[in-house]
């Protein structure tokens, strides 16, 4: 700063002398190479800032998901620039502006207190016995146990002993060790746009939680909870950990299948199992489940139930109502030989047994499926997989007294919580039946649309029917035959998912594909329940899908009518309910829009107005707009108030009777000239040159053929008459100053009521590269500015300005395309400048502007855009 | 064109060295080093005109470094590179003088972008100083 005010001091003392020593003219020269090194600074960081801005706009909609990273990252980047633009401004204009530090500390305040919020947490103890547990204190045991202490402690249901390890045990062991801080560097600084990315952050965090120690108190109070569990059910007991997730408590988040379970897990493991389920708060599913549903990382507490283990004989899953129609109130039963677990991932078809509501309830329905594996417990840890040998596979899992005994604890439940259930159960070797989980059961609102089912289509376009329905619709799109893990990665977006098995690991899919076809599974799963959730038709228990499906094949999914069909059937695409955004309601999304209020409203409008100052700026945006006027203000006094006559503004020596004043800033000029005049061959600024060859490109030939007399002669009127000209607070008075460097260039046009600006970078990092353009006022009445300012903006979204159009002004923005196409783009500017300027009086009506602008386009792409034509109209 | 001297300090190792490579490839002279300690070091040896530098380490914190070198070292700039995304953070950082505050992951580009303009500030700065002693003196 102090270097500046030496400079400015200097240029005080140059000012009253004639001559310059040659010292002088290098340190004069240092300075304005200084002040526009800052001005270039500032303009970049205001282009960030823009940028971001409008990223955030977009992310507003809540269409993309996106996480906190993204939005603290965001929040950064734009105080960071906007911060950087407020010292440039203090450096091109010292203590100037300094009310804009305080501006900003308090928009930064408001920004930082509520990306602060946290979720209110209560203490509690680190671990609760499940007899301790029901659904009150969900806060500090999940609700998953929170449901099933509940069942267990206010409905007398069996459920096997257990503990919880608590939400607050969860906060310790993540907290420790700075655990927390280094996941979230994690999430922010790895790329993840890719799944294959996602996969390797996923992978990366989850290491980092498992190898992180556990706080000596949590392990002392795990061991003795689960002693304490050993006096109740014998020395060496088996558990199952399951995770309890808090903050899945919201009606419309299933988090099916979304974190790991540990089945038979032994005393020794117990600990690294814990530390497991802990870290699969990071498995891949559940990373991009989160950011597609707008949860914030830090509000997920994983709470992890220890209960002991079931060695089931038989289980599965109920549903107390059909998930897929709202209005079919039958309860459907799920259920397999061993362990539930191949119910739930969908590995094995199970038997549905159907009951009505009826007293007492009867099966309506009964499918036995052809179970060929189980799942049962190894004797020291762990569960394997075996096969069914004989025709055991043939028979019914569980009989019609058990199913009907099932069905009506299931309305028993279903009762006490008043909303139909999903629950998972097992039966174990005493013949008795044992509760698992229970939550409440997501159910579709639509009912499935009968008429898409009926649609005829001829037999032989059918490549395969059958399975069921596990997420009502109609998808189309290529096949992709998933087969191994590592294939998931190729999965293309829009693609039909065709799997074999119905595994909740390809959830992280789901998101992208148009439609699921699995060769096993059931409704109950996992991956349907998500199917449901995304709005992706799916259909299970499809036989040989695999196999008769082809990669890269492009078929239709109709999973309401149950078949496979070659190519696309629009008819049954068409009411293709738009999916709603996930994001809609969700923390993040809330968040954001809080947050944004602070950056992205502009109240600042008008800089001659009384209120354009620093201490009206109550966005980044205010900040934004006020430092970047009164940069080109400062950039502009500074080179026409101090006599330097290397930097001082000179006449431009062209042909178009119009005056333009060029001020070099940098290295706009091929050699510094001494005089007043500037040859247009002394120019190396490409922008001006571009703006210019569309300034000169098409000779002001007259008027279009609307009213030719009038026009021409209000032409000659405004441009004549300085009566016109309204009192003018601005220094540009009424001129047009370039003010240039090789890359960079500032127009200020005022002609008589008519004020135009272009700014524009161009050089070659293209990811730099902007124009910005504002059009305002005119000398008609207010009726024929507006139509105008909408006709430009009009001309100018044709060559992919985004345009914004307020009143009588409008202002256009276009960036990051390489430097040809930004001089085509200028070159269009230059010409619509100098032919729209007195349009506003001949705006009557919409069709004196539909044929203008036919001119003017024809104009654009014969002269303006073609490369032969515009050297020649240089001269 | 003149050489850029970069020195890279973040503790991640190997994201320290790839950058390192990278922005060989792109004809800077870079060294790394994996500490604030060591930056300060290494900076006495042998000066850099810029330094890319991470928030969080072990040992001297990032924000730490970068007074240490503004005070010795007041026209060398500082370009923060970090994967951590905190406000406060980021403005205390531009307020002690870092040329900017950027978030990993970077292109590659840009970084190299940030790192010719923070140069351009540096030899303009030195520039001003330069003639300043000479009118000074003569």
């Amino acid at each position: 700063m102090s270097l500046i005010r030496e400079c400015l001091q200097k240029l005080g003392i140059v000012k009253r002398e004639k001559t310059l020593t040659l010292l002088d003219a290098e340190a004069l020269r240092t300075a304005f190479q200084t002040r526009y090194h800052n001005f270039k600074l500032l303009l970049s960081a205001n282009n960030k800032a823009l940028q971001i801005m409008s990223e955030l706009e977009e992310a507003r909609k809540g269409d993309t998901p996106f996480g906190m990273s993204f939005i603290r990252a965001n929040c950064t980047a734009v105080s960071v620039n906007v911060f950087r633009m407020i010292q440039c401004m203090d450096q091109l204009a010292p203590r100037k502006y300094i009310d804009l530090y305080d501006s900003f500390r308090s928009i930064q305040g408001s920004v930082t207190e509520i990306l602060s919020e946290k979720k209110e947490t209560i203490a509690g103890p680190l671990i609760i016995s499940l007899q301790d547990v029901d659904k009150t204190r969900s806060d500090e045991a999940g609700n998953k146990m929170a449901n099933l202490g509940e069942i267990r402690n206010r409905l007398g249901i069996k459920v096997p002993n257990g503990f919880v390890i608590s939400s607050r045990a969860f906060r310790e062991f993540i907290g420790s060790g700075d655990l927390q801080a280094e996941i979230d560097r994690l999430m922010q600084s790895s790329p993840a746009e890719e799944i294959d990315q996602l996969f390797a952050l996923s992978a990366q965090i989850q290491q980092q939680v498992i190898r992180t120690g556990m706080p000596a108190e949590l392990e002392r109070a795990i061991l003795s909870a689960y002693a304490e569990l050993e006096r109740k059910e014998g020395q060496g007991v088996k558990v199952s950990l399951r995770s309890s997730a808090l903050g899945e408590d919201s009606a419309q988040s299933s988090f099916a299948g979304l974190y790991r379970s540990e089945l038979n897990v032994s005393a020794d493991n117990l600990i690294h199992a814990y530390k497991e389920i802990a870290a699969s708060k990071y498995s891949l599913q559940a990373i991009v489940y989160r950011l597609n549903r707008g949860i914030r990382d830090e509000d997920l507490n994983m709470c992890v139930g220890c209960i002991s283990m079931v060695n089931a004989v038989a289980g599965g899953v109920i549903y107390s109502k059909n998930p897929l129609d709202v209005r079919d109130a039958r309860i459907f039963i799920h259920s397999v030989f061993g362990l539930p677990k191949s119910v739930v991932d969908g590995s094995v078809a199970a038997d549905l047994f159907v009951v009505s509501r009826n007293h007492p309830p009867q099966i309506v329905e009964k499918h036995i499926a052809g179970k060929r594996q189980k799942f049962v417990c190894y004797p020291e840890e762990g569960v394997c997989r075996v096969e069914i040998l004989g025709d055991e596979g043939s028979q019914a899992s569980i009989s019609d007294h058990t199913a009907l005994e099932l069905a009506r604890i299931a309305l028993r439940i279903e009762d006490h919580y008043g909303v139909a259930q999903d629950i998972e159960w097992a039966l174990d070797d005493k013949g008795e039946i044992i509760m698992l989980q229970c939550r409440p059961l997501m159910q579709r609102n639509e009912v499935t649309d009968r008429g898409r089912a009926e649609c005829k289509i001829e037999a032989s376009e059918v490549i395969v029917s059958g399975g069921l329905t596990a997420s009502p619709g109609a998808g189309f799109g290529p096949v992709f035959v998933l087969r191994k893990e590592s294939q998931a990665l190729l999965f293309p977006r829009g693609a039909v998912l065709v799997v074999k098995q119905a595994l909740p690991r390809w959830a992280v899919l789901l998101g992208r594909a148009s439609a699921l076809v699995a060769e096993q599974g059931t409704a109950a799963g996992h991956l349907a329940n998500v199917a449901r959730e995304f709005g992706v038709p799916a259909i299970l228990g499809l036989e040989g899908a695999t196999d008769l499906l082809e990669n890269g094949q492009h078929i239709t999914v109709d999973a309401d009518g149950l078949r496979v069909c070659r190519g696309k059937i629009e008819p049954l695409l068409q009411d293709k309910e738009t999916c709603k955004s996930l994001m809609d309601g969700s923390p993040v999304l809330d968040i954001l829009k809080r947050v944004s209020e602070n950056i992205i409203p502009l109240h600042l409008l008008d800089p001659e107005a009384p209120d354009f100052k620093p201490s009206q700026c109550r966005s980044f945006h205010d900040i934004t707009r006020f430092c970047h006027e009164k940069s080109v203000m400062e950039m502009f006094s500074f080179g026409k108030d101090h006599h330097f006559s290397e930097r001082a503004s000179k006449q431009l020596v062209c042909r178009i009777p119009m005056k333009w004043w060029v001020i070099n800033l940098d290295d706009g000029f091929r050699e510094d000239v001494p005089g007043k005049f500037v040859d247009l061959d002394n120019i190396v600024s490409i922008p001006m040159l571009a703006i210019w060859k569309g300034i000169v490109a098409v000779r002001w030939q007259g008027p279009p053929p609307v009213d030719s007399k009038g026009f021409m002669s209000i032409l000659m009127e405004a441009g004549s008459n300085p009566a016109l000209d309204p009192s003018m607070p601005s220094p540009y008075a009424n001129r047009n100053y370039f003010m240039i460097s090789k890359n960079f260039c500032s127009l200020n046009s005022r002609f008589g009521f008519h004020f135009a600006s272009i700014e524009a970078l161009v050089g070659e990092r293209a990811g730099e590269n902007y124009i910005s353009f504002a059009f305002q006022g005119g000398a008609a009445g207010h009726g024929r500015r507006v139509r105008r300012a909408r006709f430009v903006g009009d001309i100018l979204e044709e060559f992919d300005f985004r345009c914004e159009i307020s009143n009588d002004g409008v202002t256009a923005r276009v960036e990051g395309y390489d430097e040809e196409v930004m001089k085509e783009k200028l070159r269009i500017l230059g010409y619509l400048l100098i032919h729209t300027r007195q349009l506003d009086m001949i705006m009557f009506n919409d069709d004196s502007c539909l044929q203008l602008k036919g001119k003017l386009l024809g104009d654009i792409s014969s002269v303006i855009l073609s490369k032969s034509s515009s050297a020649a109209a240089l001269n | 064109m003149e050489t850029l001297s970069v020195l890279i300090v973040d503790d991640e190792v190997e994201f320290m060295e790839t950058l390192v490579k990278r922005l060989r490839k792109r004809k800077l002279a870079v060294n790394g080093v994996t500490s604030g300690e060591a930056a300060l070091a290494q900076l006495k040896e042998t000066p850099a005109d810029i330094v890319v530098l991470d928030v969080k380490m072990p040992g001297m914190s990032g924000l730490d470094t970068l007074r240490e070198i503004k005070k010795r070292y007041s026209l060398l700039e500082v370009i923060m590179l970090t994967g951590h995304a905190n406000m406060e953070v980021a403005i205390e950082g531009m307020d002690i003088g870092a040329f900017d505050y950027l978030m990993k992951p970077i292109e590659i580009d840009e970084l190299v972008y940030k790192i010719q303009d923070a140069c351009k500030r540096k030899r303009l700065n030195e520039k001003a100083g330069l003639v300043e002693t000479r009118g000074a003196s003569g």
